[in-house]
């Protein structure tokens, strides 16, 4: 049991930093972008590839390149797809995202196509063994990151750049005639959600040991999307309440034992029901926006 | 060549007709309706009882035609419910609270189909002879045949429809300006509640039309809605005639891409995005969408 | 707002807990870790019900030792990698299996099984075919046969006995039918044969015509179709109202009963090869538990769903010996030590399952022969059970 909730704290922890970058982006910035499986692809990927090379990385450097790669591949698809709005962002980025895909799956050279790659070995921190199979070890290495991203994230939003990316959420017309940079700014918020979630990618790879394209469909970007949404959009916390809950309901019947008595399709419906039924109720999402004056 | 342009355009025509689902209802309401697919799916899944049922006793054909019109009715009336139940109460909440609204009942509907009909593939028998006619090099089978002709008089009425009549007016005042309309004495909920209707019974129409060449089964909706709803934002969401360019569009440039540029077919998804990213650049709210701005 | 979620959450917790802690009486688990929702949920759903079957029939023996009943979790993993990781940790740490029938895909079963490994549950995947799947620990078996093994024996038929030496490749972009057909190209080229054209598309995809024109256009006197039904039916169907007319040659993803229902007649003389039916050897258990499951279930199991049994059955028998060697009161607390079963199953010779002779080899994967099949209007007709020995081509015949 113990040990269900550890893995169930470990996930929560890698979402939690998809959903963190999605709201620098969705909630901070205002771009409705829907491609984090895709940056966690990337950054899962890399790992592996590094890992598994005759000369593995020491984790500070892979962690670095993980970075790194995230970022490019942030301003890849931001620089062409920011000048589109709403809507149009959030499709051309879901086309981003499924072009990724694509293209792990048929690069059979480097990705190893549709069997992806496997073996793909732990990683020591100093002294410290960071393997799947030490749980707790696992989860204070995962919250490690959510922790120091989130005050990275913190110092940001009150940073001169945090108030530009708000100025341009509020009105990026008004924002760019106050001579703000604004594509500067959404290009660079854009790799830093990007890099976030390689971050994500690379924690799921090393807890997995394997990767193979397919985990990364665009259901599971749709997802964070869903637990930024529902935790309220602007708010570091309740991006993380609102990861908490997304993976507390889906794996409520699991945690319960009641997963064995009935139909899987039914544990679905359940959680198809709680998202309509909160939506309903809170559809300024669970925390909200501090200030949400903006309908119509 | 010609055959190829053939192949393109029923495909697209299917797109079109269950884009046309997607752009109806952003038009009057500005939001994604993620489960149209899953709408369009539960109406096949009742024409396919309604024709097993019937075939036994009727001519064939007679029973498709009862099929089709059945499958209709069932997805309009989904449709209403669902709107009333799940999209109304956020019609005036943050933009993405009812795109997570609908992102539920999507999960909801395919899950009960799955537990209500199982979860096997069915087969859609061909209500009529399916043997290809050759007409010098090109080969056509009824069942293209079908498809165009029917997909073609559906959008012929559709637009004549939203041109000519009370309603259609009404129906694009709506989604100019809804307070607007309103106030000139409009029943707005009527209307959108009729959007939701055409489209879903649109829908329908194509879910049955597909499913005798892909079979019916439980995911049958999320396949064909992503292609389309990229058809839509292709021609420009919110248009109905963007809507039909969009999907033959699509539909087309697939079938061209792997056949005659000879693009490797596990590519093939990319096409399409590629395809879309490039004419959002070009054209940043789809061909023949408005371009107005817009934010989240 | 906020607090009562809070608190619900926490009233849950509680009575989590208290529900886990309920004492329950003394069972032996098997874990079943398969996609039971999804675009996949049916294969997870008729393999699950095989080891059902198969558990139900020993609990009306007495269960193991006739005293302790066997009970089966069957847990959903969405064919997604990450509920399978949850599902696993569920079954050992939870559920407490003692052998796990599973994953159904490779990309999970590579997932769980350093898992496995580590918690010394034996796991056998009925289906997954991925090359490096038994390399990932010593409790890692699968009874499917491998792609190799299958691809071999099939390109070696084809080419020797069907007497064709230009075939095409129309496979899908997924490790399995990926697998097959490189295996079956390696294999057929090497006996001289040829490979005249290899075309792939994706899983889930529904339109292979563009493949199909550029297949046909080379002539092939074949066209081999590794994959699952629903995209096989699409193919048929397609090249049929293209009027393609050649041979199909397919593998063990064609045994699915479903494909009549989704091709109908068109899955008339398609040559596949699958698990063997060894009745004409005398192990006539294929037949009675198609019967049985029939009967249960109104529906057809596919050659995935006789593995599964099959692994169900080989652990518990495992279970069952290490049992009669343990001590009163280990076999009073249902107490089995894992190496013991693992040994077992590792040993395992010659067992007469429904998918043919078993033998683990010593890289865990297994060793059966090979049924090459024709369906004929709604059944799998064998043409002959074949084996390789020493490089050659041999019928097994009694």
């Amino acid at each position: 049991m113990i040990s269900l909730v550890l893995l169930i704290g470990i996930y929560f922890g890698i979402y939690a930093l998809l959903a963190l970058g999605q709201n620098l982006i969705t909630g901070m910035t205002g771009l409705l972008s829907l491609c984090q499986a895709a940056f966690m692809a990337i950054g899962a990927y890399t790992t592996a590839i590094i890992l598994t090379s005759h000369h593995p990385l020491p984790l500070a450097e892979l962690i670095v390149i993980v970075v790194f790669m995230g970022s490019l591949f942030g301003a890849m698809i931001g620089l062409p797809t920011l000048r589109l709005k709403g809507d149009y962002l959030a499709i051309a980025s879901l086309g981003f995202g499924e072009i990724v895909k694509n293209v792990l799956l048929n690069a059979d050279k480097f990705t190893g196509g549709p069997m992806g790659i496997t073996h793909i070995p732990s990683v020591q921190l100093g002294r410290i063994l960071i393997s799947p199979y030490d749980k707790s070890v696992y989860l204070i290495f995962v919250w490690g990151f959510v922790g120091v991203i989130l005050w990275g994230l913190f110092r940001l939003q009150r940073s001169r750049f945090g108030r530009a990316l708000e100025a341009i959420r509020e009105d990026e017309v008004a924002a760019s005639s106050l001579g703000l940079n604004t594509t500067l700014y959404k290009v660079v918020a854009f790799m830093i959600g990007a890099a976030i979630s390689a971050l994500a990618g690379m924690l799921w790879a090393i807890y997995n040991g394997s990767v193979i394209p397919q985990s990364f469909d665009f259901m599971l970007s749709i997802m964070v999307l869903c637990m930024v949404v529902l935790g309220g959009l602007g708010n570091y916390f309740a991006a993380l309440v609102g990861t908490m809950v997304i993976v507390i309901i889906s794996e409520l019947p699991r945690l319960l034992g009641f997963s064995v008595l009935i139909p899987a399709q039914l544990d679905q419906i359940l959680f198809g029901l709680i998202l309509v039924i909160l939506m309903i109720y809170r559809p300024e999402g669970l925390l909200g926006r501090p200030v949400s004056k903006r309908n119509s | 060549m010609l055959q190829h342009l053939l192949n393109g355009f029923t495909v697209g025509s299917i797109y079109a007709l269950v884009a046309l689902g997607y752009t109806l209802v952003y038009g009057v309401l500005k939001f994604i309706n993620f489960a149209h697919g899953d709408v369009l799916m539960i109406g096949t899944y009742i024409a396919l009882i309604v024709f097993n049922f019937l075939r036994t006793f009727i001519e064939p054909s007679i029973a498709f035609i009862i099929a089709i019109l059945a499958g209709m009715a069932s997805s309009a009336l989904l449709a209403v419910l669902i709107e009333r139940v799940a999209y109304r109460p956020l019609r005036h909440a943050p933009r993405l609270a009812p795109l997570l609204s609908a992102i539920g009942l999507s999960v909801i509907l395919s899950n009960t189909a799955a537990l209500i009909f199982g979860t096997k593939s069915q087969r859609f028998e061909m209500p009529f002879n399916n043997t290809p006619i050759h007409w010098g090099n090109l080969v056509v089978t009824p069942y293209q045949g079908l498809i165009l002709l029917t997909s073609l008089t559906m959008m012929v009425l559709l637009h004549f429809f939203i041109k000519m009549t009370r309603t259609g007016k009404a129906m694009r005042a709506v989604s100019e300006k809804p307070m607007v309309a309103q106030l000139m004495g409009i029943d707005t909920d009527r209307i959108i509640r009729f959007t939701f209707i055409l489209g879903s019974a649109l829908g329908a129409v194509a879910g049955i039309l597909v499913s005798l060449d892909y079979k019916v089964y439980p995911t049958l909706g999320s396949l064909i809605g992503l292609k389309a709803f990229i058809a839509a934002v292709i021609g420009g969401i919110g248009n109905i005639s963007g809507a039909m360019l969009g999907g033959i569009l699509l539909g087309v440039l697939e079938t061209y891409g792997v056949a005659v540029l000879g693009i490797p077919v596990g590519y093939k998804d990319s096409v399409a995005f590629v395809l879309l990213i490039i004419i959002l650049l070009w054209r940043p709210s789809g061909i023949l969408g408005s371009n107005k701005r817009e934010k989240i | 707002m906020i607090r009562k979620l809070t608190y619900s959450f926490f009233c849950i917790f509680l009575v989590l807990l208290l529900v886990s802690c309920k004492k329950q009486e003394v069972t032996l688990n098997i874990g079943f870790s398969g996609p039971m929702t999804g675009d996949s949920a049916n294969y997870g759903k008729l393999m699950s019900q095989a080891v059902q079957i198969a558990i139900d029939e020993r609990n009306e023996l007495g269960g193991i030792g006739g005293q302790i009943k066997l009970r089966m979790i069957a847990e959903d993993d969405e064919g997604k990698v990450d509920k399978a990781n949850l599902a696993i940790e569920k079954l050992i740490n939870v559920d407490h299996i003692v052998g796990l029938v599973g994953a159904v895909f490779s990309s999970c079963s590579l997932a769980i099984a350093p898992k496995c490994e580590q918690a010394q549950v034996v796991m056998i995947s009925p289906s997954s075919t991925h090359k490096l799947l038994t390399s990932l620990g010593k409790y890692i078996f699968r009874n499917v046969l491998s792609d190799e093994s299958q691809a071999k024996v099939f390109a070696k038929y084809v080419k020797e006995k069907l007497g064709y030496s230009k075939i095409a490749i129309l496979n899908l972009k997924n490790d399995y039918s990926q697998g097959l057909a490189d295996d079956f190209k390696t294999q057929f080229e090497s006996d001289g044969g040829k490979i005249i054209a290899m075309e792939s598309g994706l899983q889930g995809d529904k339109d292979f015509k563009t493949q199909l024109t550029k297949l046909w256009a080379k002539q092939p006197e074949a066209i081999f179709i590794p994959g699952y039904v629903n995209e096989m039916a699409q193919i048929l169907q397609q090249a049929k109202d293209m009027g393609i007319k050649t041979h199909w040659l397919a593998a063990d993803g064609f045994s699915n009963p479903e494909i009549f229902d989704l091709a109908g007649d068109l899955a008339n003389g398609v040559i596949f090869s699958n698990s063997p039916d060894e009745s004409s050897l005398g192990n006539a258990k294929k037949k009675e538990f198609e019967a049985k499951y029939l009967k249960r279930f109104k529906q057809k199991p596919d050659s995935f769903s006789l593995n599964s049994y099959d692994a169900a059955n080989i652990l518990m028998d495992a279970m069952q010996f290490v049992y009669n060697e343990a001590s009163p009161d280990d076999q009073r607390s249902a107490n089995l030590n894992p190496a013991k079963i693992r040994n077992y199953v590792a040993d395992l010779e010659d067992y007469q399952g429904v998918s043919g002779k078993i033998t683990f080899l010593s890289n865990r994967d297994v060793l059966k022969n090979v049924g090459i099949f024709q369906a004929d209007h709604k059944e799998f007709v064998q043409q002959g059970i074949y084996l390789i020995k020493d490089g050659q081509l041999l019928e097994v015949v009694e």
